[in-house]
């Protein structure tokens, strides 16, 4: 497989290897401030009047770049975009100058009802022509392109027209959107619906991929569940690494929303991600 | 072929209601059949709204003890999550726990509720300006009179007729679970947040109808008449001076302006 090693999407950055900002981690980031060069804010943690998360944000506004992730935006609902959300979350932008702005490729509720969770959508051309049209409003709204990042998945459609990975190139050629790739659930969903998680990335246009996701996740019974709780597992790992080969130089977060560990144990994940991805780099320079 | 407004309503319904109709274009296959696929949207829809309540309601908690769990479960069952933010989820605890039997014949357990959502709200409230003892010490004597006080907008006053802030102490501190207490007549609780830290404590009848009419827009000299009803002419100024420390040692006071 030949290595691209060109950074993609134009005018944003390449920001190395880094972290999602949790709460748990707070006081032993701001006591390490070269442990990471940049951090990942879940978006609606900060989407508040005042007070303490606001507080802490300017703290590490001032000592680190931040990107924004959101979990709300429900791109792929039918219910009309959240006016009140898209304000809110173009103010913390302004506030905050995240180098940029991601959320998920999904709906997250319906008919009034949230469900907080990252529901897939079946993959048509009716889906796809309502999620694009969606992005459009929602980059024209924020005045600059999203990230859009694919979900772990445990059930699919027979109304489906397209595999996952050709409806997410879709979007983001239609929409001109770029792609957060979480590898973790590339190989969730993968497992849970038989599909090849190579198939997949060799599905997604290199030029689109800004961002990675590594996480861990559970064994069930019969589905594997994303949890986001634990290590990076070795499949995963291996995945990552034909993710580099296939996209080249990508900035790479690990992401834990659960059961968190010292940081020192996230920095050695991060290291480790860092030590399979840069001879590859090397390599192809 | 289903719409996806279909499709979403569908699962909507499947997620949020325990026994629904199959989707038919949800597949089975040799992995999984699709309620076990369904199963796993239904189970982590009720472990994170449980989760969320377990967060903002710790005095609730503290006052049910092993009933706390069923009574989020009856609220989940009761309640869809209507705010994109789940920390709004437990808006409506209060309120649904003063009709749902059978804790509406428990009236101790919405004031509990109202309490721990006033602390939540507080903590992210938008940020006020306090005035300082400096910026009082400046004005003149005579001045004083027909000063009034501009109070914290996101001060919260709770009618409380037990010790629910006794269960919200003891759950922040990890104490044992205190007795329930039944006042004979409502107690104030306020609640506000100083720079970072939210606050809670009951108030004296005194000083509760002073800030009340402070709000009410009265003048200084007003306050001091008020309180006069309470303590006799040499004891009524001291208050008024050992209230007023309290209130910018808080943070309560957000400005004065004259006439």
């Amino acid at each position: 497989m030949a290595i691209t090693s060109t950074t993609c999407s134009g005018s944003l950055p390449y920001l190395g290897y880094w972290l999602g900002l949790r709460v748990e981690h707070y006081e032993a980031l701001l006591a390490n401030p070269g442990a990471v060069q940049w951090l990942e804010v879940v978006s609606e943690n900060y989407m508040v009047s005042g007070g303490l998360p606001l507080v802490w944000l300017d703290r590490f506004r001032e000592r680190f770049p931040l990107v924004m992730h959101g979990v709300s935006l429900s791109i792929g609902s039918t219910d009309p975009l959240d006016e009140d959300y898209l304000a809110r979350l173009a103010a913390l932008a302004q506030r905050i100058e995240p180098a940029w702005v991601s959320d998920h490729l999904c709906w997250t509720g319906v008919q009034g009802v949230n469900l907080h969770d990252l529901m897939p959508l079946p993959y048509t051309e009716e889906a796809l022509a309502h999620v694009v049209s969606r992005v459009k409003r929602v980059q024209d709204r924020l005045k600059r392109r999203i990230l859009l990042e694919n979900v772990s998945s445990y059930v699919s459609f027979a109304d489906s027209q397209l595999t996952e990975w050709e409806f997410i190139a879709a979007i983001a050629e239609r929409a001109d959107c770029l792609i957060l790739l979480d590898i973790n659930n590339v190989h969730v969903s993968a497992m849970n619906h038989g599909f090849s998680s190579l198939d997949y990335l060799r599905g997604i246009p290199v030029s689109r991929v800004q961002q990675f996701h590594l996480a861990g996740y559970e064994q069930g019974e019969r589905l594997i569940i994303d949890t986001h709780d634990a290590p990076v597992s070795n499949t995963v790992w291996d995945l990552y690494t034909e993710a580099v080969r296939r996209f080249g130089r990508v900035s790479t977060m690990i992401e834990r929303d659960d059961n968190f560990p010292p940081l020192a144990e996230l920095m050695n994940e991060l290291e480790h991600a860092r030590s399979l991805a840069e001879p590859l780099l090397r390599d192809a320079a | 072929m289903n719409t996806l407004q279909a499709i979403q309503q569908q699962m909507l319904r499947a997620v949020i209601v325990e026994r629904t109709p199959p989707i038919q274009t949800i597949r089975s296959d040799g992995i999984a059949d699709a309620e076990s696929r369904l199963d796993v949207y239904r189970q982590g829809y009720r472990i994170r709204l449980r989760d969320a309540l377990k967060n903002e309601f710790t005095g609730l908690q503290c006052m049910t003890g092993q009933q706390f769990d069923s009574l989020l479960d009856k609220y989940v069952d009761a309640h869809p999550s209507e705010h994109y933010n789940i920390r709004w989820y437990g808006s409506g605890l209060a309120a649904f726990l003063d009709y749902a039997r059978p804790w509406r014949d428990k009236p101790h357990m919405a004031e509990m509720a109202r309490l721990d959502w006033a602390i939540s709200t507080a903590f992210d409230a938008a940020d006020e300006p306090s005035l300082g003892i400096a910026e009082l010490s400046a004005i003149p004597p005579d001045a004083w009179a027909n000063l009034h006080l501009s109070l914290q907008e996101n001060l919260q006053f709770l009618a409380c007729m037990h010790n629910t802030d006794a269960f919200r102490r003891a759950a922040d501190a990890g104490a044992k679970r205190p007795r329930l207490h039944l006042f004979t007549r409502a107690h104030q609780v306020m609640v506000w947040r100083k720079a970072m830290t939210v606050h809670y404590r009951q108030l004296d009848d005194d000083e509760w109808q002073v800030l009340g009419a402070a709000m009410r827009g009265m003048p200084f000299a007003a306050l001091c008449e008020t309180l006069a009803q309470y303590h006799d002419e040499s004891a009524a100024m001291p208050r008024m001076v050992t209230l007023l420390q309290g209130w910018l040692e808080a943070g309560l006071i957000r400005g004065l302006s004259a006439g």
